[in-house]
Parts: C-alpha cells; structure tokens; sequence
C-alpha cells in the first residue's frame, strides 16, 4: 500500500501529534514568557545574591541538553515524589528550559535599549510600573522579537525529543507508522511538513513584528 | 594620437540608480599630468562620477577613456563594443588607483602588507622588489617606521597616508580621491594635503573629490562643479573662485565664505 | 553510582565529542560552501540551497535522524547508527553554519571589498586574500555558539539507539533505580565540556584582538 495512503488512513494518529505538540508549545510559551520576563527583572534588577542564584540557574540550564532536563523531570523527579504524566513532564521540561532561553534574550535587549528614553519617561513624572508596562516593556518586546521567534522554532524542534519520554507528538506519530507498517518515506515527509508548516507561521509572525518595528525605528 | 589624448575623458555620462538620474551628460577632460578638483554640493554626484571612472559603478551611458583607450567595454570587431570580463576588467583598474574617504585599509594586513598586496598578487611584481619599493612610498609619506604596524594602531592622517603609498605603489596613470581628509580629525587634514599637494607638483594626474577649497584653489589646474548631476562649471580655478559663472556655484561658495 | 557506571558515562561523552566534532567537520565547511554558492547567487543552486537552508531548520534532529536512518536504506544506501547520526549531525548543522558564514560575507566591509576591486583584483583573488583571512575571525563567535548547540542537539542520535551522554545516563538509571546521580553526573559532564570550548573561543579572541586590534570589523 502506498505509504501517503498508509498516513492518510492513520491522519487521527498525526492529528493527534500534531495537536500534541502545538498545545505543548502554546502553553509553554504561555508560561515561560511571564516566567523569564520575570527572571530578565532579577537579572538586572535584584539585589546581588539573588541575581546570582537566578543566573547560576539559567546559566546551568543552558548547559545541558533539552532531553537530559527532561529524562530528569519524567524519571528523576518522581524519586523525589513529583510525579507528571509524559504530557505535564513535558510542558514543564519545555517551559523550565525555555524561560532560560528567554530571559536570556529579554535581559540583553533590554541592556542594549538606549537609557535616554527611560531618562525622559522618568522626568515627565512616569512611576515605576508605568514606565515598565508603557515605556520599557514594549520597547524589549519589539527589539526581542527576531530572537524570541528563533527560540519559538527551536522549541518546537525540541518537543520532538519528548516522543523518547512517550509523549505523542508528531515525530511519535511518523515513528510509531513507519515502525508498524515498514514505510518511513511517507510518515517522516509528513512529519517534517508539518514542522515546516509551524515554524514558518513563526517567521511570518516574526516578520510582522518586525515591520512594526521598522516602521517606528526605521 | 594616444599620446595627445587626456588621460581621463568623460564623454557624457549618465548614471541611473533604479531609474533615479544620478548624472547626466557629464564630461570632462583631465590632462596628463593635471590635477582636476571636482566639487559641488552633497548628493551632486561627485562620488557616484568618480566611482564610473574605474568603474565601480557602470555609467548606464557614455564613456570613459583612459589615456585614449575606453574604460570597461572592448571595441568588437564587427564594430559596437562588449562589456568587458571580469579580467580585463580588473588588468583596466590596475591603470588607475584610487583613495577613499574612509582609508579602506585591511585589517588583517600590516602597513606593508597593504602596500603590497596588489602589486604582488594582481601585478604579479617580485615581492622582494614590492616590498622595496613599498618602503621608498612610505618613507615619503613618513612612515617608514611604521611598516610592520597594524592599520588600528595608527592616527587617521596616517592611515591615509598608507592608502595613498598603497595607490601609488601600483604605479597608476591616474589617481583617484574622494574627499580623502573628510573624515579626519582638523590637525590632520593639513599632513595627507601636503602629500597631495607634492603629488601633484610631480606631475601625477590626480582627480580630487574635497571640500577643502583652500586646497583646490592652490592645487587644481581644473576645477569641475557639479550640481544636481550635471557638470555646470569647469575651468580654471581662478577663474572659478573669484568670478563664478553661476548663480549655483556663487551661493555653493558663499558657504565657505568665498 | 558505582566506578563501572561512571565509566560507561564517560565513554558516552567520548561518543557525543567524538561525534560532535565529526559533524562539525563536515559541516563547518559544508556550511561555507553554501553560503558561497549563495553569495555569487548562483541561480537555481542559490534557491535550492535557500530551500535546504529553511527546510533543516524547521526540521527537529530528531525527526531528521529517523528519516536519514530509516529512508535512506529504502533507497539503497544502509547506514549503521553512527555513520547515520554523523551523516545527520553534518546535514543539520551545515544550514546553521551557512547562514553564519553569510552573515559575515554580507556584513563584510564593501569599502575593503571595493579597495580591492579598485586595484584589480578579480572577485576570487580578492576572496582568497582580503575576505577569508578576515571572515573566519568575524564568524567564530557565532561558529562556536553553534558548535556548543550541536554538542547540546547530539542526545537526539539516542533515538536511533547511539549511546552518548544522555543515553548512557538514563540507562545506568533505569538499571540502578536511582536515575538523579546520573543525571547529576551528566549535566557536570555538558558543563565542562561547553565549558571548555566557550573558553577556547575566549582565548582564541583575545589574542585575535591583540593582534589585529578587532575581534570582528
Ligand atoms: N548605490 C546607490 N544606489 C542608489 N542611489 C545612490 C547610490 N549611490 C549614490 N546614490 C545617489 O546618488 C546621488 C549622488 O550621490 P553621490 O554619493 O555621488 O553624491 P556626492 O556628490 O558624492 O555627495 P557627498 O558630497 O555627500 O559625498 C545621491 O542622491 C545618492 O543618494
Ligand atoms: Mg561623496
């Protein structure tokens, strides 16, 4: 049997990876742009010992590869009694590993925002939340967006590892087709359509970003 | 008769940047041996002509002879012309050297290494006698000492002096500048004139993009203004910086409270 | 954790180095290849290589080493797992390294470029003696960035049953029960290992900035 025909008769099984993966990614990116917003304020705000824990988390979490972080949260964290089904474990895996990305990229480009703008949003009598919310937040949202679109493409590449933790995504999809009927063409091309398909909803995303920036930066 | 040619001849050149008219009809002749100054206000096209010259920009039409000879195309056989390759068209360059506003120096290559670059690699000249005569060019612009330096280790005169010794050591008929002290701080502008004005006395064919009228008027035995594409002045600098012919150069000239 | 499991730990970072470095082999100058035939626009081979670039890209290791080493052999070319992740590793960087090395081709100063052309050198001469001794030091940085992702993406190979780090770790887990030492020893492992390459480019900068005074123009 022709494998497109294999995959078609099996869609259910790639609609479900793919609706496992995209709801994985949208409640991640949920989470952690909050969460790592959150973490670029202690970076660069926070007394000292608490900016340096923050960044010896991140900077750790950046070291060490997506699956090994969640290897830790699906097998090692249920010995300290965290149980997750693979879904959670990995929504937690993707978000946690995600604010670190983020936060990152949030504190550069808020350090690279000229200081003069804040100066004048100061002597015009802003408060601090207000400043924060109409002068300082957008002006990161829109210097960060190419970077966090990156990050939103390399999340959703990560989330295929979740499939060795048995969460069924779409790379658990493709794989568990080819496995019980021999035909890996038609399920990986589908497969890797698909992920195609997203990550360029992103740039698309990201370019419109961009365009409103360029039209209130040059 | 090549030899009683100029040895640079615009014949009514134009350039277009996607349509946008950049210059039109501009012809000039430089002599041998002559200094032109060509100026005029910004965005006149000063740069754009001077680039058509070596062509690093291609007029969309008219000529450029170099010493008789044209400058990017081949005369074909059957009559017309073809654009010239890419090794004739670097071998043509060779014949003119050129300076630029913001040195272009290499990083990557010391001071001698800048000066010999092209001779070695594109003249194919002995490096030994590359190098000797790389010293000589610097030694007269005053930099002897600082051969072996890198580029970011020297003041902006200085890195001008280097691209200037860099031009000459391809021993050019012709060389180019556009606005070469425009980007250097005031006390150095007067080192890197001197060495022009020398240059010049030497009898090197020189066409000078600048803003420094003092220096034209010294040094120039033509000055070409330009205004909005077009040449409309040339002639002799006396003539151009007491009497000027236009209302354009007189109100141009009046900003340098001449 | 016993001295055995640790051993078999770090015989798994033998495994990622070892392939990391495989692929960057291949596909550092991979990358660069492409990024010339994009930059002299080649036509057609620039847009099929505009295609690969935007394809791998959106496509995660993962889904690209189970196609490499299951679709591959449909068409006639059987590859053992390691060849295969090497294969992938290779394939999955070199767009990366592409688009690095074209940033630096195109940000590369056109007033040098123009200097050249202006003395006559034609575009490879000035290739080989102006932009390539200039062009690697502008692109480390971003290169080793990549290098210390494609260490960090190699845990992906596992899946085609290659034994690296993360494999080692979870396996030593599985048998002993007690999966978090591992883990613990694994991330030590990563951390010294992207430890040591950040500090190489560190140096490798320093010294590249003592000599010609930029580390990137
Ligand atoms: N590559 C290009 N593409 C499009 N337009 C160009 C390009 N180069 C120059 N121009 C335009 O051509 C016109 C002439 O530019 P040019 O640089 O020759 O002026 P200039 O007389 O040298 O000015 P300045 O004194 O400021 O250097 C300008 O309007 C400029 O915007
Ligand atoms: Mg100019």
């Amino acid at each position: 049997m022709n494998g497109f025909a294999i995959v078609w008769q099996e869609r259910a099984l790639f609609l479900e990876g793919l609706w496992n993966t995209v709801s994985l990614v949208v409640a991640a990116i949920a989470i952690s742009v909050p969460l790592s917003a959150l973490g670029a304020v202690v970076l660069v705000e926070a007394p000292r010992p608490v900016a340096r824990l923050a960044r010896a988390l991140i900077d750790l979490t950046r070291c060490v590869p997506f699956l090994l972080l969640a290897y830790v949260i699906y097998y090692g964290l249920p010995q300290l009694g965290l149980r997750f089904d693979a879904w959670w474990a990995g929504l937690v895996t993707m978000t946690l590993y995600n604010a670190a990305y983020l936060a990152e990229i949030f504190r550069s480009a808020w350090l690279a925002l000229p200081k003069e703008g804040f100066e004048a949003a100061r002597a015009y009598g802003f408060r601090p939340a207000t400043l924060y919310r109409r002068i300082v937040l957008p002006q990161i949202a829109y210097a960060s967006a190419p970077l966090v679109g990156g990050q939103i493409i390399v999340m959703i590449k990560d989330s295929a590892l979740l499939m060795i933790i048995t969460v069924r995504e779409i790379s658990f999809a493709a794989n568990s087709i080819n496995a019980n009927y021999f035909t890996p063409f038609a399920p990986f091309v589908v497969a890797i359509g698909m992920y195609w398909m997203l990550s360029l909803i992103v740039e698309a995303w990201v370019r419109r970003v961009a365009s409103g920036a360029r039209l209130r930066y040059g | 008769m090549a030899d009683a040619a100029p040895a640079v001849s615009a014949r009514l050149v134009c350039k277009q940047f996607d349509g946008i008219e950049v210059l039109r009809d501009v012809s000039l002749d430089v002599a041998k041996g002559s200094t032109a100054c060509i100026v005029g206000p910004s965005g006149s096209g000063k740069s754009t002509f001077l680039r058509c010259v070596n062509w690093l920009e291609q007029p969309t039409t008219g000529q450029i002879l170099l010493n008789g000879a044209p400058m990017g195309v081949v005369p074909s056989p059957k009559g017309g012309t073809r654009p010239m390759t890419a090794k004739e068209l670097a071998l043509a360059r060779t014949r003119v050297s050129m300076v630029f506003q913001h040195f272009a120096l290499w990083p990557h290559l010391t001071v001698l290494g800048n000066v010999i670059e092209a001779p070695v690699h594109v003249l194919g000249r002995p490096r030994d006698e590359a190098v000797e005569d790389a010293r000589r060019l610097l030694a007269r612009v005053g930099l002897e000492a600082k051969a072996d330096a890198f580029p970011h280790t020297l003041s902006g005169g200085q890195k001008q002096r280097v691209a200037i010794s860099r031009a000459l050591a391809m021993k050019p008929e012709v060389l180019l500048f556009d606005e070469p002290t425009s980007a250097l701080d005031p006390e150095m502008v007067g080192e890197v004139l001197e060495v022009m004005r020398d240059l010049a006395k030497e009898g090197m064919t020189m066409m000078v993009v600048t803003h420094e009228m003092a220096f034209a008027r010294d040094v120039a035995d033509t000055i070409a203004f330009f205004d909005a594409g077009r040449v409309i002045e040339t002639g002799d600098p006396k003539a151009f910086f007491t009497a000027p012919q236009t209302d354009r150069a007189r109100r141009f000239l009046t900003r340098y409270g001449i | 954790m016993t001295w055995a499991a640790f051993e078999t730990l770090l015989t798994g970072a033998g495994t990622t180095v070892a392939l990391s470095l495989a692929g960057l082999a291949i596909g550092v100058p991979l990358g660069l290849a492409l990024a010339l035939i994009r930059w002299a626009r080649i036509p057609v081979a620039d847009q099929l290589v505009a295609t690969y670039v935007s394809l791998v890209r959106a496509t995660p290791l993962l889904t690209f080493v189970l196609f490499v080493f299951f679709v591959l052999p449909t068409m006639g070319l059987e590859l053992d797992p390691v060849p295969a992740a090497i294969v992938t590793l290779a394939l999955n960087t070199a767009p990366f390294n592409c688009e690095i090395w074209r940033a630096g081709l195109t940000n590369f100063p056109r007033d040098q470029l123009e200097a050249a052309e202006a003395c006559g050198m034609t575009r490879t001469l000035a290739f080989r003696r102006i932009v390539a001794p200039q062009l690697w030091r502008v692109c480390l940085g971003p290169l080793v960035s990549e290098m210390t992702i494609l260490l960090k993406a190699t845990p992906a190979v596992a899946v085609i049953g290659v034994v690296e780090i993360t494999r080692a770790a979870s396996r030593i887990g599985a048998a002993t029960y007690d999966p978090l030492p591992p883990f613990l020893a694994a991330t030590v492992i990563y951390t010294l290992l992207i430890a040591v390459i950040v500090q190489a480019q560190r140096v490798i900068e320093a010294l590249i900035a003592r000599r010609y005074g930029y580390a990137a123009p």
